[in-house]
């Protein structure tokens, strides 16, 4: 491992996925500033843009905690490094993902309950007066299409790297034409005047973005209070600290096995027994592929505190 | 530059976005279908009505033939006559947000308290100071946005400040 927080061997592929989420960002501000330019009081279109610029929010966590994780270097400070900085992005990402997940569907709530009727007039374009409406939908459906791409190759770079940030932000980005369709559907109904289009797809909307930030903030405090390693976009173990488990217990039948995740790395820490005579590599301990060894950076041993007559841990 | 994938060709991309492609294609189809003018519609048929009675209620705030230009314009779009009453602003806006008459034409402040109440169309002539400007307009009830767009158009048809909006 070098002076940093960050394997060495996915360097390389953290430096592609910096380079991604630049383009990420780029895109993304293009959408926030498209659907900007056309919201007017369609509850559909500012609960839209407002998923938009959220979007933002996971590249720019993932770039701050990756930059620390690069540059950052061990000290009297901060002796670990910065690998659990991603780990804080991530809850960042996931309180912000929440929180106006739960605004924007009260207000889509409040708006269908008031039986609020949005106004979408016309503008004058190339001396054509056009109702607003369609320049919504050419707007949002240019949404749709960065996203899914950046989300797709965003995918492999998150699992290589086993990094939650930007797994989370890959599967947004993916499912972001259910979205986008809720968003077509409500301008569109709104056009053929059902006046509730416009506030339940607004609905449908934030209900996405409340449930990918309660989905991420259940991940991301599991790692803050150093619960069990958890998989990438879910709340379940992950299959892999899984299998590392069942790997040292049937080396140590009798010690008590602690798992816990720091950023990307795993710590193991094996209770009631002693360490093996001879001194060894986390990486020994690893069940899987070599590539992936680097997920485990430390194992400790913690004796009993009473030695059992006669008998060794190894 | 756009970060396409490793192996980029169209029919590798159309296959892999195949899910957006079809909505693009459904949402396509169907605005070729329905046509640019159909849409929007008013929620309560306003519009309709209007060209089916061939009357529409004005509220007028101030001196009525200031509205005249874009009454007239109006009538001649709809076929309608319009039915002129002189009212004062906060009866007239809450008639109209109540649905009892179908356009408000008056001076307001640019950035209206109402305004998130009631549609405002393009200002037809603009008073008052620099800071302070007051637009002499005409308001829609929320929501009825075929109307508007047949408001909006009239008003830009008669006001060369409409127009220039």
């Amino acid at each position: 491992m070098s002076g940093n927080s960050v394997p060495d061997e996915v360097q390389a592929v953290l430096d592609k996925a910096i380079r991604l989420e630049y383009w990420n960002i780029f895109w993304t501000i293009t959408i926030v500033v498209a659907m900007g330019m056309v919201l007017g009081q369609s509850e559909t279109m500012k609960t839209a843009w407002a998923e938009d610029t959220l979007g933002l929010v996971p590249p720019i966590m993932f770039l701050i905690s990756a930059h620390l994780e690069r540059k950052g270097r061990r000290s009297d400070r901060f002796p670990f490094g910065f690998e659990r900085v991603n780990g804080l992005g991530f809850f960042v990402a996931a309180v912000a993902l929440a929180t106006v997940g739960a605004l924007l569907l009260y207000n889509a709530v409040m708006a269908l309950g008031a039986a609020e009727h949005a106004s979408v007039g016309s503008i004058v374009l190339f001396g054509h007066d056009i109702w607003l409406g369609w320049l919504m939908i050419a707007a949002q459906l240019y949404s749709l299409i960065p996203p899914m791409i950046i989300g797709r190759k965003e995918l492999p770079l998150a699992e290589k790297l086993n990094d939650k940030l930007l797994h989370t932000d890959a599967l947004m980005n993916k499912a972001n034409w259910l979205t986008g369709a809720a968003g077509l559907f409500g301008v569109l109904g709104l056009g053929l005047g059902w006046w509730w289009a416009d506030s339940v797809a607004a609905g449908i909307i934030s209900i996405d973005v409340l449930n990918d930030g309660i989905k991420a903030l259940r991940s991301a405090t599991a790692e803050l209070v150093d619960g069990a390693p958890r998989a990438l976009s879910s709340a379940d173990l992950s299959e892999d600290a899984q299998q590392l488990a069942k790997r040292i217990q049937d080396e140590f039948p009798d010690a008590s096995i602690r798992l816990r995740e720091t950023g990307r790395l795993i710590r193991a820490e094996v209770h009631g027994t002693h360490a093996p005579r001879q001194a060894r590599h986390p990486r020994h301990y690893w069940p899987g592929s070599e590539e992936r060894a680097w997920r485990l950076a430390q194992v400790s041993f913690i004796p009993p505190t009473r030695e059992p007559e006669e008998k060794q841990g190894g | 530059m756009w970060p396409l994938g490793e192996t980029g060709g169209t029919a590798r991309f159309a296959y892999r976005y195949c899910g957006v492609m079809k909505l693009l294609l459904a949402v396509l189809s169907c605005l070729l279908a329905t046509g640019c003018e159909a849409l929007p519609r008013d929620p309560e048929g306003t519009l309709n009505r209007i060209e089916s009675s061939r009357t529409f209620k004005v509220g007028a705030i101030g001196p009525a033939q200031a509205a005249a230009p874009l009454i007239a314009a109006l009538e001649q779009r709809t076929g309608a006559r319009a039915a002129i009453r002189p009212m004062t602003a906060e009866p007239a806006l809450q008639a109209l947000d109540d649905g009892r008459i179908d356009l408000v034409i008056g001076p307001f402040l640019r950035d209206s308290p109402w305004s998130t109440d009631v549609a405002f169309g393009p200002p037809l002539a603009v008073a008052g100071s620099r800071d302070h400007p007051i637009e002499y307009k005409a308001a829609v009830r929320n929501g009825e946005n075929r109307w508007l767009m047949t408001v909006e158009r009239a008003s830009r048809a008669a006001s060369a400040q409409a127009r220039a909006q």
